[in-house]
């Protein structure tokens, strides 16, 4: 294979580091469970030499909820609302991914109307989350209490417009189960689309800003550039997709490339970076969260009518029947690929027999011991920041 | 009556008695004050960040500084197995009594200062440099590797930004010729302020004294060694209740001594261009004080080896050579401009 | 995915079983992008052709448990087993697309894995030894990764009791 592995976890820490100063006095930190910035629950053991890393070994498994046991007992209609909480960033793009799985084993295609709006959702919740990414990572530069907390508080600000534009059309602000197999559930209310208009606009405007007050700062780029690169190659062989492979050079994007939805009528330009550091991971996320915002404009006003909902309305969970079969859907989540591997057969049909899912986090996380040794601690803080983890996705 | 008002006159004037009065006095008066700056820390914070900061308790949120004091009062003391008690129990009160040791000096009015050493410059800067020990050893008794790398951080980037710090507190010195702060905030008063007069080393030292303050008082962007999103409270980790109070406490009061030793220093004291008094004083040393804040919210921090080397290749080369401007520009004055 | 690659590919699948119990190989017209079965010996040489032909990324790898089950026509239970599917993805330029097989392992069998090949696969491929048991050969660091170290059990087996009154965790 192309790129050497590290060498895996043994219990003697210091038996298999091959090049380190022997006379050096090496401290296992963990970075544990209960931190600040590891974005969730998860657990890097680091062996530093001084501040720096000489290597990490990375424990995740916290946040395992046994989702897909779980999904095997549930009916394919109650699926939903437990998948919204893996990647708990962004829920909608779960929910679809999970509904695009059944609905290819079901044969049904969602009508035009709902697969337009399913895409203003998936480009709304990607604003969203990339909000979210780029906060949280001004946060884990710049301190909770401080300069980074300050970007943090704007982009939530910003988030909760979103929010409400979403509370709006499905009755939550977080967690919608507003997609089932075959469509949506709840229609555009009146007034949405400009709603909608305001809202991006806003966020325009304040992603400018964002760039002023962070990207031009001496102190970010300082702190940014040339930390924690990934290369091309790392990040095809990792499996990595999404911001993280883009800000490596590799110009792949699910959305461009397999459109699903209704990505086929609309122009996606897909941002990439060559540098693969957590700069370039930073501005990937910027530039794409501007980028959906203009996909979402310009989608907004062009809602074509008829139904949402294939088919006859659902009114019993167990209505959704898949006799058998087995497909493989991705979507583009705002963290890279995120897959669902359906084998359906479950007993009397109503429930799926196998469910996987493939979180884009997984891969992002299992870079880790590939790319933190030789970083100081705080480069590592800056790092795990920029790869924009979601645990509830990793462990589900 | 008239031999109580006696017995005041001689008390007041022994200068042992004006300073046990005026370091009660002062001292209570600034503790109180950093209560409240506290509170407006947050109150401005919050209205950075697009929210209002605390607002439940009392009007305006004012007794919120109370209501903490009570909580961290009530707290259990925890010391962790495996630390030292001691040195554990030791660290947070010593850093505190080193920064009320660095007030002493500070000139808050014309007859407004504790001890007026004739040395008071060094005093102030001697305890500041001091402060670095009680850390240290907090870091070290805790028992815990995150204090240990906060602690060590901490010495390291104290015990560089001091070198700037101590340079470029030479050049008031030089331009008045004297340690005594009253004195120098005196010539200035007379002959203009350093920050301006002589034109020149004052801008770049009063810049540099600055930033190397905030650098020792630890705040962001150099608070590497509590950096609170990877080593969550660096040093303070393991400490509890008010044990952990007085640890931002006392680096709240070192940026406030910090903020009056620069407008002291550089800024001319009391000295303003109508009544000179001690408003003057703490006008300017709020006004620093807003701008530290200001500083803390809005920037992000350094990383540990990119501080040290802002230090070792900027500022103390910078520093050396307002020390030398100003020898020359006093002498040149001194001299009549002859050369 | 050129004719070519499916003239490569087409040896590697399992040939289909006719009515006589004879085997017919699959013709390259039949090769599909998902879901053909592969023996577990040519599951590596599969892998190695993909990689070689363009398949860089590493999707994901799935392992289900099927129990012991009667099928219609048929005189013998399918016996126990368990099947691992495994997915790849061309990266393009234009468009990308995936190629899904899977294999069959009887109990007790073990796969071969693709680490050697693919780095990406190291924690999915451990994810489903800790949470299925399928064993993958070759892999550097088989040990769990979501559940505890000393965990008993393989909590995606059909028979893992959820519903029963002996709880599963300690």
């Amino acid at each position: 294979m192309s790129i050497a592995m590290p060498s895996p976890f043994v219990a003697d820490p210091y038996l298999d580091i091959d090049d380190y100063d022997s006379d050096a006095d090496l401290m296992v930190l963990n970075l544990g469970p209960q931190h600040p910035s590891t974005h969730g629950v998860f657990r890097i053991k680091l062996i530093l030499d001084g501040e720096i890393i000489i290597k990490a070994i990375s424990y995740p498994g916290y946040l395992h909820r046994g989702v897909e046991k779980l999904c095997e007992k549930l009916n394919y209609a109650m699926i939903t609302p437990i998948v919204d909480k893996n990647d708990y960033i962004s829920p909608m793009i779960n929910e679809q991914a999970i509904n695009m799985a059944f609905e290819s084993l079901m044969g049904v295609e969602v009508p035009r109307r709902g697969r337009w709006i399913r895409t203003i959702l998936a480009e709304m919740q990607r604003v969203a989350s990339h909000l979210i990414a780029l906060g949280t990572f001004a946060m884990d530069l710049g301190g909770a209490i401080g300069g980074g907390a300050s970007l943090f508080m704007y982009m939530f600000r910003d988030r909760e417009l979103i929010l409400d534009c979403f509370e709006e059309l499905t009755g939550c602000r977080f967690h919608y189960n507003t997609h089932i197999a075959g469509g949506q559930r709840h229609d555009l209310p009146e007034g949405w689309s400009e709603k909608v208009k305001t809202a991006l606009a806003q966020i325009t405007q304040h992603l400018e800003d964002c760039k002023q007050l962070v990207v031009e700062n001496p102190i970010f780029a300082d702190r940014t550039k040339g930390v924690g690169v990934i290369t091309q190659q790392l990040a095809l062989e990792l499996g990595l997709q999404g911001p993280i492979a883009r800000a490596s050079g590799v110009d792949m994007d699910l959305r461009r490339d397999a459109p699903y939805h209704c990505y086929d009528e609309v122009k996606v330009n897909v941002v990439t970076e060559s540098s693969g550091d957590t700069w370039a991971r930073f501005m990937v996320r910027l530039r794409e969260a501007q980028e959906s915002i203009r996909i979402a404009t310009e989608m907004v006003d062009g809602v074509p009518v008829g139904p949402i909902f294939a088919g006859k309305v659902v009114k019993t969970a167990i209505a959704i029947k898949i006799k058998e079969g087995q497909s493989y859907v991705a979507v583009e989540s705002p963290r890279g690929e995120l897959g669902t591997y359906l084998i359906a057969g479950g007993p009397k049909g109503i429930s799926p027999y196998r469910l996987k899912i493939r979180p884009p986090s997984l891969h992002a996380i299992s870079a880790i011991p590939y790319i933190l040794p030789g970083n100081n601690v705080s480069d590592a803080i800056a790092i795990l920041g920029s790869l924009d983890p979601v645990m509830g996705e990793v462990d589900r | 009556m008239s031999n109580l008002s006696e017995n005041i006159e001689l008390f007041m004037g022994n200068p042992w008695g004006r300073g046990v009065v005026l370091s009660i006095a002062i001292v209570t008066v600034v503790m109180t004050l950093i209560a409240w700056t506290i509170w407006f820390e947050r109150k401005f914070a919050g209205r950075m960040q697009n929210r209002v900061g605390p607002t439940f308790v009392g009007p305006f949120g004012l007794l919120q500084p109370l209501a903490d004091v009570i909580k961290m009062l009530r707290k259990e003391l925890i010391i962790p197995r495996g630390a030292d008690p001691f040195l554990f129990l030791l660290a947070p009160p010593l850093t505190l009594f080193f920064t009320l040791a660095g007030l002493a000096v500070v000139p808050f009015g014309p007859s407004i200062v504790v001890a007026d050493l004739e040395l008071g410059v060094l005093w102030a800067l001697a305890f500041s440099g001091l402060l670095l020990f009680p850390i240290w050893i907090a870091g070290w008794a805790s028992n815990n590797k995150y204090a240990l790398l906060g602690g060590m951080r901490a010495v390291a980037q104290g015990v560089s930004y001091e070198v700037p710090m101590l340079l470029t507190a030479l050049v008031p010195v030089i331009q008045c010729s004297s340690f005594n702060i009253t004195e120098i905030v005196n010539y200035q008063i007379a002959n203009g302020w350093v920050i301006y007069w002589p034109p020149g080393p004052g801008i770049f030292a009063a810049a540099i004294f600055f930033v190397a303050s905030l650098a020792e008082a630890n705040r962001i962007p150099f608070d590497i060694p509590e950096a609170e999103s990877e080593l969550i409270a660096g040093v303070g980790v393991e400490y509890t209740g008010i044990l952990y109070g007085l640890l931002p406490l006392s680096e709240y009061l070192h940026t406030l001594i910090s903020s009056a030793l620069v407008a002291a220093l550089f800024l001319g004291g009391w000295d303003g261009p109508f009544a000179p008094g001690m408003h003057w004083m703490i006008l300017k040393t709020l006004t620093l004080f807003v701008g530290i804040l200001w500083i803390r919210w809005s920037l992000l921090r350094f990383r540990s080896d990119q501080l040290l080397r802002i230090c070792w290749y900027w500022l103390v080369p910078i520093s050396m050579l307002t020390v030398c401007a100003a020898a020359l520009s006093k002498y040149l004055l001194a001299s009549g401009g002859s050369l | 995915m050129t004719p070519k690659l499916y003239q490569q590919i087409a040896p590697l699948l399992t040939p289909t079983v006719d009515a006589d119990g004879n085997a017919l190989p699959i013709t390259p017209e039949q090769v599909v992008n998902f879901g053909m079965m592969v023996p577990q010996n040519k599951h590596l040489a599969l892998a190695q052709l993909l990689k070689e032909a363009g398949y860089s990324i590493y999707v994901t790898v799935v392992a289900s448990h099927w129990e012991e089950q009667t099928v219609k026509g048929k005189s013998a239970p399918d016996p126990e087993h368990f099947e691992v599917a495994t997915v790849v993805r061309h990266p393009g330029p234009g468009a990308t697309t995936t190629f899904s097989w899977r294999v069959r392992l009887e109990v007790g069998e073990s796969i071969d894995s693709l680490v050697s090949l693919y780095a990406g696969a190291d924690w999915q491929e451990r994810e489903q030894y800790d949470l299925v048991g399928v064993r993958f050969d070759n892999h550097p660091d088989l040990r769990r990764l979501m559940m505890p170290e000393d965990w008993p059990g393989h909590p995606l087996r059909r028979d893992y009791a959820i519903d029963t009154s002996h709880f599963p965790w300690r």
